[in-house]
């Protein structure tokens, strides 16, 4: 039996109120971390994963001679179709692979269909009487692609008692525009497992 | 007779020189198709020694050997690593890429996240993103 006399009661308010106090002082902390970092959070689609698709991508296609060749091709970026089962934003690994390529320096990309609204809005404004003739952009300059550029993610997810194991397979190619014909095409795969205990 | 023997001495030091040229050392400022600078390099160990860097935590696995070529006009660098414990390693790496004025010659790359098993070796390469790459750092990390 427990004594709940009302001295003992008593004595352990010091207590109660050193907990609470504990408790309120447990604040959360924020702070910057290295971007580049691996980060394993979880085993769902991450900084590093992107960032490590991105670069692999960009790397394996500098080497290709449609664009070592030095004539700066014209690219247009399409689709990459997410096929996992997971949200992933495919736009951003696009955006970071041309960001890449583009900073190469080998690559020169064309307005692609989701720009494209933007773009003929833009041309539209300045073909109007707000504007100076002489200085306002013509129709009819812009360059089209030679090359486009889509791709897909898919994924494997296994999971058993305590073991998760996700399989990702990036896949990206270059597509000549005037002859279908396929230029360049690469994967990168990635395994993640994570296990309790 | 004299002149014969000059002769045979002549040819026996051509033929010695010939052979204590060592491969990859061809061309002055390279060794093993990298480049090296003004360093001295004698040997693999010496550099993998001026190559390879450790940032955070250390890890035992070595790099062994490594060489360079050009591809197109991009730096490409293949290194094998060891791994020659009996336990599985897990190790980060990622290349730092130098221009000719011993500046970065592009972002830091992302930490590379490479699972080693037991008495293995794994070739792990780099392609630089840009020709004013001239010259690399490999950068190696325990994740333990």
């Amino acid at each position: 039996m427990i004594d709940a006399s009302p001295t003992h009661r008593l004595a352990l308010l010091p207590l109660l109120a050193a907990l609470a106090l504990a408790a309120g002082c447990a604040q959360e902390k924020t702070r910057y971390g290295d971007e580049k970092a691996v980060e394993t959070v979880t085993n769902q689609f991450g900084s590093t994963d992107l960032q490590m698709i991105a670069e692999s991508m960009t790397r394996s296609m500098l080497q290709d001679p449609v664009i070592a060749s030095g004539n700066l091709p014209i690219v247009t970026v399409q689709e990459v179709k997410n096929k996992t089962s997971e949200y992933i934003d495919t736009r951003s690994i696009t955006d970071k692979i041309r960001a890449e390529l583009q900073k190469s320096g080998k690559v020169r990309f064309a307005v692609d269909a989701a720009a494209m609204q933007q773009q003929v809005e833009e041309l539209q404004r300045q073909q109007s009487e707000l504007y100076e003739k002489e200085q306002a952009v013509e129709k009819g300059r812009m360059v089209g692609a030679q090359y486009r550029m889509e791709g897909n993610i898919t994924s494997i997810v296994k999971q058993a008692k305590d073991v998760k194991d996700v399989y990702y397979k990036f896949n990206l190619q270059l597509w000549n525009i005037r002859n279908g014909l396929l230029e360049w095409t690469d994967e990168k795969e990635i395994r993640k497992t994570t296990s309790k205990g | 007779m004299k002149w014969t023997w000059i002769i045979i001495a002549v040819l026996a030091a051509v033929l010695a020189a010939g052979c204590a040229a060592k491969k990859g050392f061809e061309k002055p400022g390279f060794a093993y198709g990298c480049p090296i600078g003004d360093t001295k390099i004698g040997s693999m160990e010496d550099l993998i020694k001026a190559k390879v860097l450790m940032e955070g935590k250390r890890t035992t696995i070595q790099a062994t050997e490594m060489r360079c070529t050009m591809t197109g006009d991009l730096l490409k660098i293949d290194v094998n690593l060891n791994n020659d414990s009996s336990k599985i390693k897990r190790i980060n790496y990622k290349f730092r890429w130098i221009d000719r004025e011993g500046m970065r010659a592009w972002e830091e790359e992302v930490w590379k996240p490479l699972l080693m098993s037991e008495n293995t070796n794994i070739v792990i390469n780099g392609i630089a993103p840009t020709s004013k790459a001239v010259d690399y750092r490999l950068i190696l990390q325990s994740q333990e």
